[in-house]
C-alpha cells in the first residue's frame, strides 16, 4: 500500500473527524460518502455530515432528502459479513434549525430567546446568507464529535474558498467580537433607542455618520439589535470556537484534500495545503478523483496487424489517441502537485458510471483502497515520491 | 436561436455546480455574441485564475480591461467593490480614507452577512446602467456573470430578496430592491443553467432551476450540458466493439496502439456517450427550457481555438 493509502488508511481507523475538503464538483461529496461506508465496514461507527446546502450527500447516498438529523443506514445489504460493530450515519446540516437550537439551549431566559427568534434580521440571515453555513457547521461539529453513537465524524465541506471560511469562521466571529464594534459605536446608539447620534465617543459619533451615509441608520440599527439579543450568548461563542479550532488542530482530527486533475482545482488543492500547514492543522492525504486512466495499460504491445475494417480502425484509434492525451495532461498536473508538495497522491481513476446508490459507494471505496473490481477500473496510487529537494517539514 | 434569446437581454448570468466549466462556457458565449458585433463585458467573481488565461492574457483584475477588441474582462472581488463604494459614497478623501483604513470597518465588511454579495451585485448594476459618448448609450452591450457555483450561487443571487426583506429603509434595502428589480426583469437579465453529463451536476441544476423560479420569481432561458460525448462510431461499429471487446484477439491497429486497449477505448467511449444521451434525455424532459449539448473538447488547455470552437456550437444551437 502507497503511503498516502497507508495515512488514509490509518486516519480511518483512528481519527475522530476527517475533513473532506477542495474545490466545487471534483467529488467531495461522494469520497466523504464512501469513506464513510470503508470505515463502518471497518467497524467503526461513522456518521458522514455535508454542510453543502444543495444537498448532494443525498444523492450520492441515493436518499432524495436526508434529515438534519443523523439517519442510520441499511449495510447489511450491500456487506452482510461486515465487522458488526460498524455502522454508518448520514446526516446533512439545516443551518435555519442548527441556528435555532442554539438559541434555544444558550440563550438567557426565554425573554432574550423570544426576542432573537423574533428578530426579522435573525430570520433572514440564520436561513439564507453565505457565512451563517459556516457559523454553523463549526457548532454542529463540535456538537457531533461529542456524541457518543459515533466514534468518526467526516464531514463534507462546501467548495475551497468557503471550506477555508469554514476554518476561518470562529477566528472570524471572535475578531468581530473583539473588535468591539458594539461597544464602539452600535451599543451606545441603540441603547439611547432612537436615531440619535449623540454617542459616547466622537470618533463614535463620526464613525455612525460616515456608516449612516454608506449603510443606512435602520440597517445598522437591525444588525445592532441582532447582535445584542445575542449579548448573553457572546461567551459561550467564544468558548465553542476556541474548542473547535482546538479539535481541528489536534491529532484527533485529519484533513483530506480532493481534487480533480484539472489546473484550477490542483491549484485550490495546493493552496488548501499550504493554509492547513500555517494552521498546523493535520494533513491526511491528497485524493484526485477522476483520474483519466492510460488506455494503453495493462495492454502487452504486440506488432501483428489486427484483423478490423479500416474504417473502424481509423474512429478506434481516434478514440484512443483523444483518451491518451487526457491520460497524459493528468499525469502531468499531478506530477506537478506531488512535485510542489512532496505528498504523493491517490490517484481514482474515473468511473465509467456515476456512483449513485450505497452499493457503488462501497464499490467506489474499494476503488480507493485498490481492491474493486469489475467496470469502475482498478484503483492506483502512485508511489510517494522520494524526498527530493529536503525533507517536507 | 438559443443564442439569440440570451443575446437580446443587457445581462446574461451563468450558474451551475462548481467545476461543470462555466468559466468556459462563459467565455466562450461572449465570444459568440463579440462574433455578432457586440460589446461585451465579461465578469467574474472573486475566480483565483480568471478566464482571461484562456485567451493567452495576464490575469484581469477589479479593473475592467479590454482583451480582445469589443471583449473586456474583470474580476470582482467583493472587498475591492466595497471599498470603492465607500470611496464614491463618502467622496471626501480624508473621511473615506479615515474609514477604509479602520479595522472596524474590515472585520465589519468580513462578518456582516451578505453584504460582500450584494456589493458585487450592486457593481454589476452600476456596470450595466454606464453610459458612455453622445448620445448616450450604453457602455457594454451584453455583461455576461460567471456567478459563484450554486449552493452558494442559490445564496448569492437570493442576497438582494433576504436583503430587502431584512431591511426594508435605508440604502442597503433601497440597493437591493433595485437590485432584484434588474434580475427579475426578463427583458434584462437572463439566467442560463450550466451542467455536466453526470448525476450530481444535473441533480443540482434541476434544483436550482426549481429554487430560481420558486423563490425569486425568475426563470431560467436556457440549460446548457457541458462536456458531452459526441458520437464517434456508427451503430454497427458499436456493436462491433462490444462483441470483440472481451475476445482474446491479438493485433495492433497503429504503432503503440493494440486491438485490445483501442477495444476498451472505444467501449469507454460508448458508456460515457450512453451517459451523456441518458441525462440528455432527462434534463429535456424535466425542464421546458432549451438544453443545449456543448462537447468535451480532448484539449490538453483551454485555449482560443477551443473556445472558438465552443461559441460555433452555441451560435449553431
Amino acid at each position: 500500500m502507497s503511503a498516502p493509502l497507508q495515512a488514509l488508511s490509518r486516519a480511518l481507523d483512528e481519527r475522530r473527524v476527517l475533513v473532506v475538503c477542495g474545490s466545487g464538483g471534483v467529488g467531495k461529496t461522494t469520497t466523504a460518502a464512501a469513506l464513510g461506508v470503508q470505515a463502518a465496514l471497518r467497524g467503526r461507527r461513522a456518521l458522514v455530515c455535508t454542510i453543502d446546502p444543495s444537498r448532494r450527500l443525498a444523492t450520492s447516498l441515493g436518499l432524495d432528502r436526508l434529515p438534519d438529523k443523523p439517519r442510520e443506514l441499511d449495510l447489511d445489504r450491500v456487506a452482510p459479513d461486515r465487522d458488526p460493530a460498524g455502522s454508518l450515519w448520514a446526516m446533512t446540516l439545516d443551518t435555519k434549525r442548527t441556528f435555532d437550537a442554539l438559541v434555544e439551549k444558550h440563550a438567557e431566559g426565554a425573554a432574550a430567546r423570544r426576542r432573537i427568534l423574533e428578530n426579522r434580521f435573525y430570520q433572514q440571515v440564520s436561513s439564507a446568507l453565505a457565512g451563517s453555513h459556516e457559523y454553523m457547521a463549526m457548532e454542529k461539529l463540535l456538537e457531533l464529535s461529542a456524541d457518543e453513537r459515533f466514534d468518526l465524524v467526516i464531514l463534507d465541506t462546501p467548495p475551497t474558498r468557503h471550506a477555508l471560511d469554514f476554518l476561518e469562521a470562529p477566528e472570524r466571529l471572535m475578531g468581530f467580537l473583539d473588535t468591539g464594534i458594539l461597544r464602539w459605536f452600535l451599543k451606545p446608539y441603540f441603547v439611547a433607542g432612537r436615531l440619535t447620534l449623540k454617542v459616547a465617543t466622537r470618533t463614535g459619533a463620526f464613525a455612525l455618520k460616515l456608516a449612516d451615509n454608506v449603510l443606512g441608520l435602520q440597517f445598522l440599527q437591525d444588525l445592532s439589535e441582532f447582535f445584542l439579543a445575542f449579548e448573553g450568548m457572546y461567551a459561550g461563542f467564544k468558548e465553542r470556537a476556541a474548542r473547535v479550532r482546538d479539535l481541528l488542530k489536534s491529532e484527533e482530527a485529519g484533513f483530506v484534500v480532493v481534487a480533480s486533475p484539472s489546473a484550477l482545482t490542483l491549484d485550490e488543492a495546493l493552496y488548501f495545503h499550504r493554509r492547513l500547514e500555517e494552521n498546523e492543522m493535520p494533513f491526511v492525504a491528497f485524493l484526485v478523483n477522476r483520474v483519466h486512466p492510460d488506455p494503453a495499460q495493462g495492454f502487452p504491445a504486440t506488432r501483428s496487424a489486427a484483423d478490423v475494417d479500416d474504417e473502424l480502425a481509423e474512429a478506434l484509434v481516434d478514440v484512443f489517441q483523444d483518451q491518451r492525451r487526457l491520460a497524459r495532461a493528468d499525469r502531468r498536473s499531478v506530477d506537478r502537485l506531488e512535485g510542489l508538495t512532496d505528498e504523493g497522491a491517490i490517484l481514482v481513476p474515473e468511473f465509467e458510471a456515476d456512483v449513485h446508490n450505497l452499493a457503488e459507494l462501497k464499490e467506489t471505496g474499494d476503488v480507493i483502497f485498490g481492491v474493486g473490481t469489475g467496470r469502475r477500473g482498478r484503483g492506483r496510487t502512485s508511489p510517494r515520491r522520494p524526498a527530493a529537494s529536503g525533507a517536507r517539514r | 436561436m438559443v443564442l439569440d434569446a440570451l443575446l437580446e437581454r443587457r445581462i446574461v448570468i451563468l450558474s451551475g455546480k462548481g467545476g461543470v466549466g462555466k468559466s468556459v462556457v462563459g467565455t466562450a458565449l461572449a465570444m459568440a455574441a463579440r462574433a455578432r458585433g457586440k460589446r461585451i463585458l465579461f465578469i467574474e467573481v472573486d475566480a483565483p485564475l480568471p478566464a482571461s488565461r484562456y485567451l493567452g492574457e495576464a490575469p484581469v483584475g477589479g479593473k475592467e480591461t479590454e482583451v480582445r477588441p469589443g471583449l473586456s474582462m474583470v474580476n470582482l472581488v467583493p472587498a475591492q467593490v466595497m471599498d470603492e463604494y465607500v470611496r464614491d459614497t463618502i467622496r471626501v478623501d480624508m473621511l473615506s480614507r479615515k474609514v477604509l483604513d479602520s479595522p472596524v470597518y474590515r472585520r465589519f465588511f468580513a462578518a456582516a452577512p451578505g453584504l460582500p454579495e450584494l456589493m458585487v451585485l450592486g457593481k454589476i448594476m452600476v456596470l450595466d446602467e454606464e453610459r458612455v459618448g453622445w448620445p448616450r448609450r450604453p457602455k457594454y452591450d451584453l455583461i455576461v456573470v460567471d456567478a459563484p457555483a450554486t449552493g452558494h450561487g442559490l445564496a448569492f443571487l437570493r442576497v438582494p430578496l433576504v436583503a430587502s426583506n431584512a431591511v426594508p429603509v435605508g440604502p442597503v434595502g433601497h440597493n437591493a430592491r433595485r437590485i432584484l428589480a434588474m434580475l427579475r426583469d426578463p427583458a434584462r437579465t437572463a439566467l442560463a443553467i450550466v451542467a455536466l453529463p453526470e448525476e450530481m451536476a444535473v441533480v443540482e441544476a434541476l434544483e436550482f432551476h426549481r429554487l430560481m423560479r420558486a423563490e425569486l420569481g425568475i426563470e431560467a432561458r436556457a440549460l446548457i450540458l457541458n462536456g458531452c460525448h459526441e458520437r464517434r462510431f456508427t451503430g454497427a461499429q458499436e456493436t462491433e466493439i462490444l462483441r470483440r471487446v472481451g475476445e482474446d484477439e491479438d493485433g495492433r491497429l497503429a504503432p503503440g496502439v493494440t486491438l485490445q486497449a483501442a477495444l476498451a477505448a472505444g467501449r469507454r467511449h460508448i458508456r460515457r456517450r450512453k451517459l451523456t444521451q441518458f441525462y440528455l434525455k432527462r434534463l429535456k424532459q424535466a425542464v421546458d427550457v432549451p438544453v443545449v449539448p456543448l462537447p468535451l473538447l480532448f484539449t490538453d488547455r483551454i485555449d482560443e481555438t477551443a473556445l472558438e470552437t465552443l461559441a460555433r456550437r452555441l451560435e449553431a444551437a
